[in-house]
């Protein structure tokens, strides 16, 4: 299972790698939005979707690593900017998870989204107040293709370590508080722990996203990179996928980021309403997400 | 043989609100004791057992496993510190199989704990409650009865030193009570566990145990053999009434 798993992911990746230098550029900006969002949404499942601790969260990550590529890039390396991105998003999240991961169901969603436009406007108001701007324009951008492999190795990253967060105890833990949190408690998990280490995991993926994402846009500010459509996108990605599961997220990020790209430009309302659409389908009618279409069949 | 308390209770209260559940209650467990817990529906039995295993915090009082004070502690300390429990409901994990059920146990709390011939492993544990033939089974997949049997073996699977069940007997046929009541035995005589039973069904319960505690409105009103507690004025008054005007 783990091993037919690898391989998939190995011939995706390769496939992925191949394709700057076949495609063209549209095609390759079209990929780049599929590997974020099959990051995004792969990461944010292996702890909300195993625990069902829905996080709407992701748009804070995302946009504290997007400020901390902005703001570090002229003097640190590439990849030390994106790893600076992550550890600073994964200690927010212990200090926001210590003191919401008590709470469950809508109360720590409600929580996670205010906490969210608590960063924004505190950034925004840091920013006029103290800085005197309203966004930051970036002049050290690395070139598309190294932003390209970085997202793709991050993709790669989120799916690989949901191959083995699964069979793992860590990964069995985040099971068992999904499935019954109290009953988990009393075999042995520190639920507390493991809440904690799965939400700071699923920040630094968003936040090394948001690190190599924010060059791409060359100017960014609080609204953009905090924007909190890039938090509900990925829920829904991951609930319309199958959050449960390994390979939903991924599937429906790229069904999604294609949508997006080809109804966006056109008509976006379209857009939007067919992803609202989908997902009440989805939750109606295929609880487990798209990926576990398969399963009954077998 | 070693007869510190394994748990005790001192002046154990648990209030929720204006109610209290459980009324400075104090009670001691030996090592290899076979214990009941008895009283009417209210009488705060189910509140002890989540005091006892972390899954409530007590409003006041102590808490102690061997000597080290849990008052307060989250659940899982006290399953590291040996004490597993049951739910009234079973709660097993529907989704998993019954070995991996089982399993659950053993990769947490049971990882850092001895581990006696009996409770070895998956196959070892599901062998001690006749559930071998399931155990590829999804648990959601079992009947009532053996799901009931499975979530005692989720319990064992901590490798505890007292094992705390609520109501494992409910809705079950005499000759289950029986099969549950000699692995009760069977586990204290071969791995000196403590067993502390509450059952709501007493003539039942009053066979199987060498020892009673009387719980009446959240307060400890007796405390000793079966034949003590039948005949003691209080108990009688309080619960048994009619139903054990003559002993078994």
């Amino acid at each position: 299972m783990m091993r037919r798993d690898l391989v998939i992911l190995a011939v995706l990746a390769a496939a992925a790698l191949a394709l700057p230098y076949v495609a063209s550029e549209f095609v390759v900006s079209l990929a780049l939005s599929c590997l974020m969002y099959a990051a995004l949404a792969s990461s944010w499942a292996s702890f909300c979707g195993s625990t069902r601790y829905l996080s709407l969260a992701t748009a804070a990550f995302f946009g504290i690593g997007a400020y901390t590529s902005a703001l570090t890039l002229g003097t640190l390396p590439w990849l030390a900017a994106i790893g600076l991105g992550a550890a600073i998003a994964a200690a927010v999240a212990v200090v926001m998870g210590a003191a919401v991961l008590h709470l469950r169901g809508t109360y720590f969603a409600v929580l996670t989204f205010g906490m969210t436009e608590l960063i924004r406007h505190s950034i925004a108001y840091f920013e006029k107040q103290v800085t005197g701007t309203v966004g930051r324009v970036l002049t050290v951008v690395p070139e598309r293709d190294t932003i390209y492999l970085t997202v793709l190795g991050l993709a790669v990253a989120a799916v690989l370590a949901a191959i083995f967060i699964r069979p793992s105890r860590f990964g069995l833990a985040m099971a068992g508080i999904g499935a019954d949190e109290q009953r988990a408690e009393t075999l042995g998990v520190d639920t507390r722990v493991v809440k904690i280490a799965g939400f700071a995991f699923t920040a630094a993926f968003a936040g090394a996203v948001g690190a190599a994402m924010s060059v791409r846009w060359t100017y960014i500010d609080p609204a953009t990179v905090f924007n909190p459509f890039i938090g509900f996108q990925t829920v829904l990605i991951a609930l319309i996928g199958g959050a449960a599961t390994l390979w939903g997220p991924l599937l429906a990020a790229v069904v999604f980021s294609l949508l997006a790209e080809t109804l966006r430009l056109q008509m976006p309302q379209v857009y939007m309403m067919s992803l609202g659409l989908l997902l009440i389908l989805s939750v109606l009618y295929l609880p487990g997400g798209l990926a576990s279409i398969r399963w009954r069949r077998a | 043989m070693n007869r510190h308390p394994l748990v005790e209770a001192r002046a154990l209260t648990v209030r929720f609100g204006g109610l209290t559940a459980v009324d400075a209650v104090s009670a001691a467990f030996a090592p290899g004791e076979l214990v009941g817990i008895i009283g009417p529906n209210g009488a705060g039995k189910t509140t002890f057992f989540n005091a006892l295993s972390g899954v409530v915090a007590p409003t006041s009082g102590e808490l102690f496993a061997l000597g080290e004070p849990l008052a307060g502690a989250a659940p899982h300390r006290f399953a590291e510190h040996g004490i597993a429990r049951t739910f009234q409901t079973p709660r097993v994990f529907a989704s998993l199989s019954v070995a991996a059920n089982v399993g659950f146990g053993l990769r947490f709390a049971g990882r850092r704990r001895p581990v006696p011939a009996l409770l070895r492993d998956e196959a070892s544990i599901l062998a001690l409650l006749g559930l071998e033939a399931q155990a590829a089974l999804p648990a959601a997949a079992i009947t009532p009865s053996q799901q009931r049997l499975l979530e005692i073996g989720m319990a064992l699977a901590t490798r505890p030193r007292v094992l705390l069940l609520d109501e494992v007997a409910a809705g079950l046929v005499e000759r289950e009570i029986e099969a549950i009541a000699r692995l009760a035995h069977r586990l204290r005589d071969e791995l000196d566990l403590t067993v502390i039973w509450i059952e709501h069904a007493v003539t039942t319960l009053l066979r199987q145990v060498e020892r009673v505690i009387v719980l009446h409105e959240g307060r400890k009103i007796a405390d000793g053999t079966p034949a003590e507690v039948v005949r003691n004025p209080e108990v009688v008054e309080a619960y048994l009434g009619d139903e054990m005007a003559e002993p078994a």
